[in-house]
């Protein structure tokens, strides 16, 4: 308990400390950052990491009372109702239940309608809860957050010998390569290619660079030291969508699942280690 | 002779994974379906449907996965479409004023729009290019596009024949890019602000006076 609490402290303190470094004018995330602005969060960012602190745990603890609460305990992830150790590791997959493939948070959503009696639209707004704000604490991060943390050293193993999980990675790939939208992107605009290419100060990671596409899935949820709060996947591909100009990406949606399962599939065999944290 | 029914078993071991293989090209997605699922993602809000409808270009670049991949055939198709794509303004080419470039170029705001807690509206302008170049010296860019600092100075335009015939086409060639980046450099990275109505000619004339103008910061 007493660990806990030092715990606790520490990450609070670490959290306050990030919220106050730089942004006092940044309140939409999309605003670039200064030079000296960038500079400051790499020292916060790497000062973190030196000290082995990962504010992002603490929506793990937060997840574990939020699971309970909203009946988790009774959704199947894969391996049996309640048992989460791994789970996330060999997601997406079938689900013969809803009868359809699916990756860890559109599995969330799903068990939320099932056993916490929520309807379509509140599972929606609940995912939706921290986007686009900063120092947010939702449940809904929290659940995923504690969900995938008990498939920590655990590798990736989506399951393509299965022809429905198959055909969900046929299609990411294939949405992976879509020219679209009013400013002609598509992923691959920024993420594949062999030649290492960097947007601003951000080096991005490519699909065709070998295990890299498994990196950077591997340690989602992600604390961002630059809002002080964790970025769940289906955000991450929000934010992405959002960048490439096409409308706003829907959570839990089909369109979700594959590409999770094309870009989770690409990284299989890397161990899972979350929560990452990033600048 | 051990090496030889090594060889047999092997070929024999592999016809059926052939057969298999070339079953399974022919089981592959189908167009549509992969247009539904990536609708079903989208917020299906009918002012914004006209950003799902693919146009030929985007339809020929999405069956590669670069350009190193596309025939040549391919490649000769979309830079026809995307010539004829090319819109100048009303008084034909002309040196515009690089202040107003300037600030095009480094707005990251154009053409953004999102329902979930950000401002950015529709209407919003700008190019972001600092994202994917290196312009102006010791202002910190992407690595994406071609490098541009001091490119008019390394494109040749100096004052004495910025208003030639010769100088004036150069800015042509740059306001080409800028308007329709495919019609030069079919399906590559950089948007057709032109083209999709993101920038105005008159923002593009601006945009390319920057990056071309003897006094503009980029060639000092």
């Amino acid at each position: 308990m007493g660990k806990k609490a030092i715990l606790l402290s520490a990450v609070l303190t670490s959290l306050l400390g990030a919220g106050f470094v730089g942004y006092k004018h940044a309140k939409a995330q999309d605003q670039e950052l200064s030079p000296e602005e960038e500079i400051r969060l790499v020292q916060e960012f790497n000062r973190m990491l030196a000290e082995g602190i990962n504010p992002g745990e603490i929506w793990a603890e937060m997840g574990k009372e939020a699971f309970k609460k909203y009946n988790l305990d009774k959704c199947d992830f894969g391996l049996g109702p309640g048992k989460i150790e791994g789970a996330l590791a060999q997601l997406p997959r079938y689900f013969p239940d809803a009868k359809k493939v699916m990756d860890l948070e559109t599995r969330i959503g799903w068990c939320l309608q099932q056993y916490a009696g929520m309807t379509p639209d509140q599972v929606k707004k609940f995912a939706k809860e921290c986007w686009g704000k900063r120092q947010c604490m939702g449940e809904y991060d929290a659940i995923v957050m504690y969900i995938s943390m008990a498939s920590n050293g655990y590798k990736i193993n989506v399951n393509l010998k299965d022809p429905q999980v198959k055909r969900m990675y046929e299609i990411g790939k294939r949405i992976y390569y879509t020219r679209l939208g009013p400013w002609d992107f598509n992923c691959a605009t920024c993420h594949a290619g062999q030649k290492e290419a960097r947007i601003r100060a951000t080096r991005l990671w490519s699909a065709d660079r070998p295990g890299e596409a498994g990196k950077a899935v591997s340690i989602f949820p992600k604390y961002l030291v630059r809002w002080s709060q964790p970025m769940t996947m289906h955000y991450r591909y929000a934010e992405c969508i959002r960048q490439m100009r096409w409308p706003t990406f829907e959570p839990h949606s089909d369109l979700a699942v594959a590409l999770s399962t094309f870009l989770y599939a690409t990284g299989n065999g890397t161990e899972i280690k979350v929560p990452g944290i990033g600048r | 002779m051990r090496k030889r029914v090594l060889i047999a078993s092997l070929l024999i071991a592999g016809l059926p994974l052939i057969a298999v293989s070339k079953q399974k090209q022919k089981e592959s997605v189908k167009e549509e379906e992969v247009m539904a699922v990536l609708k079903s993602g989208l917020d299906q809000d009918p002012r914004f449907a006209w950003k799902l409808n693919q146009d030929e270009s985007q339809k020929i670049c999405s069956k590669y996965p670069s350009r190193e991949a596309m025939p040549a055939k391919e490649i000769q198709r979309v830079m026809e479409l995307e010539a004829k794509n090319i819109k100048y303004p009303q008084w034909g080419i002309y040196w515009g004023d690089w202040n107003e470039g300037k600030k095009l170029v480094n707005s990251s705001r154009g053409g953004r729009f999102a329902t979930y807690g950000f401002s950015d509206k529709p209407t919003d302008k700008g190019g972001n290019c600092y994202a994917c170049h290196l312009i102006e010296k010791g202002v910190p860019g992407g690595t994406m596009g071609p490098q541009l600092t001091g490119y008019g100075k390394r494109y040749g335009i100096t004052k004495e024949n910025m208003n030639t015939p010769e100088g004036l086409e150069k800015l042509k060639t740059v306001y080409n890019i800028i308007y329709n980046a495919w019609s030069l450099y079919p399906c590559s990275s950089m948007p057709r602000f032109g083209y999709h109505g993101a920038l105005t000619p008159e923002d593009i004339i601006n945009i390319a006076t920057f990056l071309l103008h003897p006094d503009s910061p980029v060639n000092k």
